[in-house]
């Protein structure tokens, strides 16, 4: 197969015929703008349709995705994508509104947001929510300058974000960009919130934790309502990370477990794709007391008629420009719709029942990071096959000769050789099955042909990727020919 | 239940396996007072076919762009879409993959992102872009902490012709530090007062941040801010339009060091604003400080062509509080359908575009200096859209709208200066026949 790159498969002096010219007499640049202002060359290909179409349905075809393998890669939540959410997302009249018109051409677009935030506040507890984020990242530091400026307002004296060491690397990075100093404490034995070093760590000048709950092992965190209290008597807010939301949607809310302000993925748990890593939105939801600190505008309602209400006493401001990823958020909207109540807990009790099976399956064979129940996920430590001389990233590479994505590995840090397994609820026991025989035979192999092992994968396009030298001589564009 | 395939005996059996009798048992180490007590208060699930029809519903109660002859622009632009691109787009294997940290099983999106970051490396001239940000708002803000740190200085210099939803973000994202920004003023042609830089401009700055096309519309003489931010040694962040970039001087030959912006205008929907990316390109010397993925051209174990996530040790997840940026997720698959784009209109396609475009704007232009009582006062140097006044602006652009006509946006809500102020916009989809009707309308609504 040609894999050269676009620019490679050129040809000068190609035309294209998709745009019509304009009935007016056309005018070079250089008799509209001064000449300094103008460019003398632009490299750029010249294609036609079908080369085009070709190289990226090919290019398409050399990866794995959610539509064609198995993807349990913990922390993603990589669910099912309803084809639904893209017909309906890419309805001509979500498509095609530009953020400036009248308020009474978006009638519809507001409603179906306004209608989001009340089932997220309804499925959270949540008092409202704002859309802006693009991301759980951009949701984290929308909603840590939410805190920030909320100590500042209540002129708290606050410099210091407490995170565990099994937070996710977005928490502390977050922390940093709101110019606070990060503390880690350290998790107890069974990879839970140790309550006496977290005493310890926080003081008068702890402006907040960052919690991710069930935490990065898939555990609950049983002590979350002490580990409040412990922040809130010393004036501190909780942030709550919900990456990890999936298993307890109907069961507990955000609000229930003590947290003040949080974020949602709707990306992971609200079946948006995630198109290569991206768009996802971060809806940020908050409790009463920090309302007036919301991005600006919300969007209300007066008579039947919604708007941008732009009267936010503390806002923070915006943290993008526009209103945030909307055809995710329609995305997001269908699918609540479609699930309903019933369906939320279902999804909740079958992505906790999927991860707990391939736990019990596989717990002989590889350990497992901690021997409490799992809640989404199970993260495995590949310690015994480590000692072997195999290592978690053999065991994650081979997996991809068994037509499976690899878990996540080496994450969380404090966990050796984990290999990190959320299935999602969307998964059939079939499939399990398949995964959990695979990681027997996997095991297996290590006495019987080691060697296969470590050269996997072997049914890739490519071989195993030298990253080093990726790093080491950096080549991140083509050039075109002098 | 919709998208969930365990069956009743399946769960049975699973259960088993695990060791507990119910569902409702893999969560009793919960603490009880933290398990809500009722169901949630939503409705209950509806079949496809009512979804479809509920949602259909919203959708019909927006007007889109299309039932109106609309000039509006304003860092959002209705620019023509190939077919192709969307069920290239849309193909499964981009659209419901995650982020390609598996190199092995995912170097056609690897490549797909190499390819972007090459396209806006030819468009900007710059050595090397990153695989994209949120939005343009969010790249000039990752922009201005990227110069901070580069410079170790703690001051930020920016004009106040920047997109104004882009100024909020920036003071937004620096609201945790202590860094003093200050905007500096546009003079009576509304390009940037290059005096007032020369003032403000010291030993601590940081940066300058400069926005060409500028809100406006205008072109700037960006070699002539860059050199003077040069002598304090501050750099030059720009902001700017892709599809300009096809006519307009590429910037790595405007002395900038770093370039961002929004890439909506590269094939992708208005959509009320969002999805779109952002994306940043800046000089080889200041790799190590960007933020965000970059995707690198490396080998596999038997010296094939391969590629891969790069230079992560300045991301989060290995650096956590000491990383480049917060940033994860980033828009991938609106940057991966920008390349598409790109490919699709071809270096003809594109340039055509950007000409039509300067074209159609600087026709109406002309058309409307010819009718009484529209002003104008600033530079004719735009690419394409520009600001022009008419008394009683609010009523005109009524009168226009009851007419099916959006003129453009009212700046006076952002530049309470600029009274009456309209920012009008044509691009390569506007025709003759639409900006001669806008015309025809306005003068007898003024008659």
């Amino acid at each position: 197969m040609d894999n050269r790159l676009i620019f490679e498969k050129s040809d000068s002096g190609r035309n294209v015929n998709y745009i019509k010219a304009p009935a007016i007499a056309l005018k070079e640049p250089n008799k509209i703008l001064p000449q300094s202002l103008l460019r003398s060359n632009l490299e750029l290909p010249s294609l036609g349709e079908l080369e085009v179409v070709r190289h990226y349905t090919n290019l398409s075809k050399r990866n794995f995705s959610l539509d064609t393998n198995f993807y349990p890669l913990g922390s993603c939540t990589m669910k099912y994508n309803p084809k639904i959410n893209e017909e309906l997302s890419s309805l001509e009249g979500f498509l095609n509104i530009h953020p400036y018109q009248n308020e009474t051409c978006l009638q519809g677009a507001l409603e179906l947001i306004y209608n989001l935030e009340s089932l997220l506040c309804e499925i959270t507890g949540m008092s409202r929510f704002s859309f802006q984020a693009s991301s759980g990242a951009q949701g984290e530091l929308t909603g840590m300058l939410m805190v920030r400026k909320y100590h500042k307002v209540m002129k708290n004296k606050k410099r210091k974000v407490i995170v565990p060491d099994s937070s996710h690397g977005t928490n502390p990075a977050t922390s940093s960009m709101c110019g606070y100093e990060t503390v880690v404490v350290e998790s107890n034995k069974d990879g839970l919130i140790d309550l006496d070093k977290l005493s310890k760590a926080v003081d008068t000048e702890t402006a907040a934790i960052m919690l991710t709950n069930p935490n990065t092992l898939g555990l609950f965190e049983e002590n979350i309502l002490e580990a409040a209290e412990i922040i809130h008597k010393n004036g501190g807010l909780l942030y709550y990370d919900g990456a990890n939301f999936n298993p307890l949607l109907g069961i507990t809310t955000p609000r229930l477990m003590g947290f003040d302000v949080i974020h949602l993925n709707l990306h992971k748990t609200f079946s948006t794709p995630h198109g290569c890593g991206g768009p996802g939105a971060g809806a940020v939801g908050v409790v009463d007391k920090l309302l007036e600190f919301l991005p600006a505008p919300v969007i209300d309602k007066k008579k039947d008629k919604f708007y941008f209400n732009y009267k936010v006493k503390h806002s923070i401001g915006k943290v993008r420009a526009f209103y945030g990823n909307f055809s995710v958020l329609v995305r997001a909207y269908v699918y609540l719709l479609r699930l309903g109540q019933e369906g939320l807990v279902r999804v909740a009790q079958n992505a906790t029942l999927n991860a707990n099976y391939i736990r019990e399956k596989l717990k002989n064979d590889y350990n497992v990071a901690s021997n409490k129940l799992s809640m989404h996920e199970v993260v495995f430590s590949c310690t015994k096959q480590k000692e072997k001389g195999v290592p978690a990233l053999d065991i994650a590479k081979r997996l991809i000769d068994y037509g499976m994505h690899p878990p996540t590995m080496y994450f969380p840090l404090i966990v050796k050789e984990a290999l990190m397994v959320e299935p999602t609820e969307t998964e059939s026991r079939k499939t399990l099955d398949y995964f959990i025989e695979s990681m027997l035979k996997i095991n297996k192999e290590i006495e019987e042909n080691i060697q296969i092992l470590h050269d996997a994968p072997h049914t890739t396009p490519v071989k195993r990727v030298d990253e080093v030298r990726a790093a080491r001589n950096p080549d991140l564009r083509w050039h075109p020919k002098r | 239940m919709p998208y969930i395939l365990n069956t009743e005996n399946d769960i049975r059996e699973m259960l088993r396996v695990i060791g507990v009798a119910t569902l409702d048992d893999l969560y009793k180490h919960l603490p009880s007072q933290i398990r809500l007590k009722n169901k949630l208060n939503i409705p209950s699930g509806l079949s496809e076919s009512e979804v479809r029809q509920a949602i259909k519903g919203l959708a019909a109660k927006n007007k889109t762009l299309d039932s109106f002859n609309s000039f509006l622009g304003a860092g959002l632009y209705d620019h023509y879409i190939p077919s192709a691109l969307k069920p290239l787009i849309s193909r499964a294997e981009f659209l419901t993959a995650y982020t390609p940290y598996q190199a092995e099983c995912s170097q056609g999106i690897l490549q797909a992102i190499y390819e972007y970051q090459s396209y806006i490396c030819l468009l900007t001239g710059m050595d090397v872009s990153n695989a994209s940000l949120f939005d343009g708002a969010s790249s000039l803000a990752e922009s201005v902490l990227m110069s901070l740190r580069i410079t170790k200085r703690n001051k930020i210099i920016i004009s106040s012709t920047i997109n104004p939803e882009y100024k909020k973000t920036l003071y937004t994202y620096l609201s945790g530090f202590n860094f003093k920004i200050q905007e500096i003023d546009f003079g009576a042609e509304g390009s940037t007062n290059i005096d007032s830089l020369k003032q403000a401009l010291d030993e601590n700055t940081a940066c300058f941040a400069l926005q060409s096309p500028s809100f406006f519309g205008i072109i700037e003489n960006t070699e002539n801010f860059s050199s003077l931010a040069k002598e304090k040694g501050a750099l030059t962040i720009l902001v700017t339009n892709p599809i300009s970039l096809c006519l307009l001087k590429e910037p790595v030959n405007c002395g900038v060091d770093i370039v961002c912006g929004d890439g909506q205008v590269l094939g992708g929907n208005i959509s009320l604003g969002g999805p779109s990316f952002g994306f940043v390109a800046t000089r080889d010397a200041f790799l190590r400080q960007m933020p965000g993925r970059l995707v690198g051209k490396t080998v596999d174990r038997e010296n094939k062509t391969a590629y891969c996530l790069t230079l992560q040790a300045r991301e989060q997840h290995i650096k956590r509080e000491k990383a480049t940026s917060n940033i994860c997720s980033n828009q991938s698959l609106n940057a991966i359908q920008s390349a598409i784009y790109l490919s699709l209109m071809g270096k003809d396609g594109l340039t055509k575009c950007a000409l039509y475009s300067l074209n159609l704007a600087h026709y109406l232009y002309e058309k409307l200096r010819a009718v009484e009582k529209v002003k104008f006062n600033f530079s004719q140097n735009f690419f394409n859209e520009f600001t022009w006044q008419i008394d009683d602006s609010k009523g005109v652009i009524k009168k226009l709208y009851k007419e099916k006509i959006i003129a453009g946006l009212a700046i006076e809500g952002f530049y309470p200066g600029l009274k009456n102020g309209i920012l009008s916009c044509c691009t390569e989809t506007k025709t003759k026949e639409q900006i001669d009707d806008f015309i025809e309308t306005l003068k007898n609504i003024l008659k």
